[in-house]
């Protein structure tokens, strides 16, 4: 079964999707704070989720004051699933929960024409209400469709007598002239509220036991609410986001200029735009390489988000995706993980990297590591890198490492390289930046974060020297690096 | 009850009735409000935090429960629903959680007692007095809490009957004492207008413009230094309610003496005072000293409401 901490949730970007949805319903809202990944298993549920969720969204514009509606309709429920499973058990509800219930039925039967206008287009699998009247004939037994909930006298002609006889009385206390008198007619009332009280209770055991045949449908109904709420979300979101259905793959995992939403509104708000990556992966281990600053670990984190994305049923952020369904997802970053354990560094790196193998080894699974081994020395790092991407390549799972060791590479199935400097012109930027510009801002903004596979063996693609190259490292330096790397 | 002040305190739509200390008559009060109103006029009642105990939960003393006619609307907290013995329809959910369960709206089918524990908060008072004018409620009525607190229900209510009584404490002198200042913090003037909020120290902002706006409370130790030092001659000092003035009789005083204008920015109009000379501990003023104490020092109506009660009207 897939989980992912919250950690990694904020990490790539999956948490900055839920906290942007707007969950209308206690149920809709409980769909994604418990967000649920389909299994393998699940292929054909998964499958139906994503038909609605594609539906839903091509419909969005066409439908916005249905779906406005619906959610306006939403977020009024209340969630009643605890009353009504006392009212299974043959407990008797009190006077708040019956008008709770009421209300519930009230906002299904305000919903239903709503649905079905939404149906007429999207023909959403599995998502239908039942017909709330004959529950409703119980609790609102004269039809007055109040919002309000009363036990009216005609339930029962026994507590018709009695609140007839608690009016007369008040009319007597209203008029009795001295206290004795008052009192003697109090202590008369107080038998006549008991008489109530008791016959109420009768009353509302009877209403109960007249739900008691409908609880099953309405806590289904609760479910279903909870579906459509979620299933609206993810239509907006894909609206907003840009979204497409992944092609079901047995092992194959290809993303098509995908994109990271919460990047892309960073990115945004600076004036920047997020650059689309391309990426085709399979079973085996997958390295990527390039320069600092090059955007390695958003690719990753981005895969990483579409495919949690695909298998809690959104549309992912790309324009085109084909993706198996993995038994896990496990993910390796570096950041902070050290500082919790109090292990140094590498040593935690090497205890996370034994336990999440453990699962990775149990079924299909997308491992990502990124930057594994970069805490210790090079050489060794290198070894260390080069072996696991070894070891990896027989694991039945797409492995993907970023790595700053190009070396590795070699060992993998398939490299990408992100291409970074490749096709800027070093000479013509060094120009660019004049001695009082922010040259590190100037070189990202010819920085390309796409990437690119690697066939055969590959040059080293010396970004690094080309921006010391850029921000007027000095000549002699330059010429020395040069006559290194030979 | 005067008919002039009878007319006025119906006037108000939201109407707030504070205690100096338990026992000071507040639910006699409420129940001769509910008494007198009009038939067919529809009250909205609730209360800040719990009150309406049948017995006083603090000293044994036998309460007054309040009793409402058919129509009102009560907003009170689950568990006390369920002690009413109205016949109820209930109307809306609040969302407004307190110890006692969820706050309930709901409209009294019958005439009977009812026990209230409203919000306690001011501004989940605000939802529940909107949500009794929503649904039809010509006036609301807040039964205020004690002491401190109770000031606070000036942001809501636009007026407030002040109730006060031997209980407070065994000194008359004091008990008056503390119920004029009580009473002039509550009829603080409300501001016309408003200065920038600022952050620079009170006494650099009075002596640059001669008033300012205190975000906090309003203390002692906060107003001495001023005063001596001149800055306060004069200027104009508010603070956003009542409940956040905790200046002693004295430091009033030698504000008014300084010229200094104290203003709040919401206000509500305290309509009248109520007294009750018979003390839950035992003790008694004499209530004709008592009463003629408090009319002089005060420029609105001061009723017995026990005695004025004992009328036909009266249950």
């Amino acid at each position: 079964m897939i989980s992912v901490s919250f950690d990694d949730r904020v990490q790539i970007g999956l948490q900055y999707i839920l906290d942007s949805l707007h969950g209308c319903s206690p149920f809709g809202q409980e769909r994604i704070r418990k967000l649920r990944f389909f299994a393998p298993s699940e292929r054909e549920a998964l499958e139906t989720e994503l038909g609605n969720t594609e539906r839903a969204a091509a419909a969005a514009d066409a439908l916005k004051d249905v779906y406005d509606a619906i959610m306006l309709e939403l977020c009024q429920i209340k969630d009643v699933r605890g009353s009504l499973s006392r009212c299974r058990a043959g407990e008797t509800l009190d006077h708040v929960e019956l008008f709770e219930i009421k209300g519930y039925l009230l906002r299904i039967e305000a919903l239903l024409p709503l649905l079905t206008r939404m149906q007429e287009t999207v023909h959403a699998d599995g998502i239908a209400l039942h017909d709330p009247a004959s529950a409703l004939s119980v609790l609102d037994p004269e039809q007055t469709r109040s919002r309000g909930f009363y036990l009216p006298d005609s339930l029962s002609p026994r507590l018709q007598t009695i609140r007839s006889a608690k009016r007369k009385i008040e009319e007597r206390l209203y008029a009795a002239k001295t206290d004795a008198e008052k009192n003697a007619i109090r202590i008369e009332r107080t038998r006549i509220c008991a008489d109530e009280e008791d016959e109420e209770r009768r009353v509302r055991a009877d209403l109960c036991a007249a739900l008691n045949p409908y609880v099953d449908e309405l806590l289904l109904d609760a479910d279903t609410l909870g579906r459509l709420d979620f299933l609206i979300q993810k239509a907006l979101f894909a609206v907003k986001y840009g979204g497409v259905r992944p092609a079901i793959t047995e092992t194959e995992l290809v993303l098509e200029e995908m994109r990271n939403p919460e990047l892309c509104d960073v990115l945004k708000e600076k004036g920047r735009a997020f650059v689309p990556v391309s990426i085709a992966l399979d079973r085996g281990a997958t390295v990527i390489t390039g320069a600092n600053m090059g955007g390695k670990s958003v690719a990753m984190k981005t895969v990483a988000l579409n495919v949690l994305l695909f298998h809690a049923g959104f549309l992912v952020c790309a324009k085109r995706a084909s993706m198996p369904l993995f038994c896990s997802v496990l993910m390796l970053f570096d950041e902070a993980q050290s500082m919790r354990s109090g292990l140094s560094g590498f040593g935690s790196e090497i205890v996370a990297f034994e336990k999440a193998l453990a699962t990775v080894e149990q079924g299909y699974a997308l491992f990502l590591l990124d930057e594994f081994a970069r805490g210790t020395n090079p050489d060794e790092g290198a070894a260390i890198v080069t072996a696991v991407t070894q070891y990896l390549n027989g694991v039945n799972a797409v492995s993907v490492l970023s790595t700053h060791y190009d070396q590795v590479a070699s060992a993998a199935n398939a490299h990408y390289q992100i291409i970074g400097l490749r096709d800027v012109d070093p000479d013509a930027i060094r120009a660019a930046v004049s001695p009082d510009a922010d040259g590190i801002a100037v070189i990202a903004r010819h920085m390309n974060y796409g990437l690119y596979r690697v066939e055969g063996k590959s040059d080293c693609p010396k970004d690094a020297l080309n921006i010391c190259r850029m921000l007027s490292l000095k000549p002699e330096i330059l010429d020395l690096i040069e006559q290194n790397y030979v | 009850m005067r008919e002039s002040l009878q007319r006025e305190i119906e006037s108000v739509k939201t109407l707030s009735i504070v205690g100096m200390c338990k026992n000071a008559g507040k639910t006699t009060v409420l129940n001769r409000l509910l008494e007198l109103a009009p038939k067919g006029r529809v009250l909205g009642l609730t209360s800040i935090g719990r009150d309406g105990e049948s017995v006083d939960a603090v000293t044994g003393t036998e309460k007054p429960g309040i009793f409402v006619r058919e129509g009102t609307l009560i907003a009170t907290a689950k568990d006390m629903l369920a002690r009413s013995d109205v016949t109820q329809e209930i109307l809306m959910n609040t969302g407004i959680p307190t110890p006692l369960g969820e706050v309930i709206v709901a409209r009294a089918r019958s005439a009977g007692n009812v026990q209230l524990a409203g919000p306690s908060i001011t501004t989940q008072l605000k939802t529940v007095t909107d949500a009794f004018f929503a649904l039809g409620a010509d006036q609301a009525i807040i039964d205020g809490a004690l002491g401190r607190k109770s000031l606070g229900a000036r942001t809501v209510a636009e007026g407030v009957i002040l109730c006060t009584g031997a209980s407070y404490h065994a000194s008359m002198e004091k008990t008056v004492r503390d119920t004029v200042n009580a009473f002039r913090i509550l009829n603080l003037k409300k501001a016309e207008t408003l200065p920038e909020a600022s952050d620079a120290p009170l006494g650099d902002i009075l002596k640059q413009h001669g008033e300012a706006r205190v975000s906090g409370a309003l203390t002692d130790s906060l107003v001495l230094p001023l005063l001596r030092s001149g800055a306060l001659k004069n200027a104009r000092l508010i603070v956003k309610d009542p409940s956040k003035v905790l200046l002693s009789a004295e430091t009033l005083d030698k504000l008014d003496a300084r010229g200094v204008s104290l203003e709040t920015e919401e206000a509500a109009k305290p309509l009248c005072v109520t007294v009750n000379p018979v003390s839950a501990y035992g003790w008694k003023y004499d209530k004709d000293a008592f009463m003629r104490a408090l009319t002089e020092a005060l420029d609105v109506p001061v009723i017995d409401v026990k005695e004025e009660g004992y009328d036909q009207r009266q249950l």
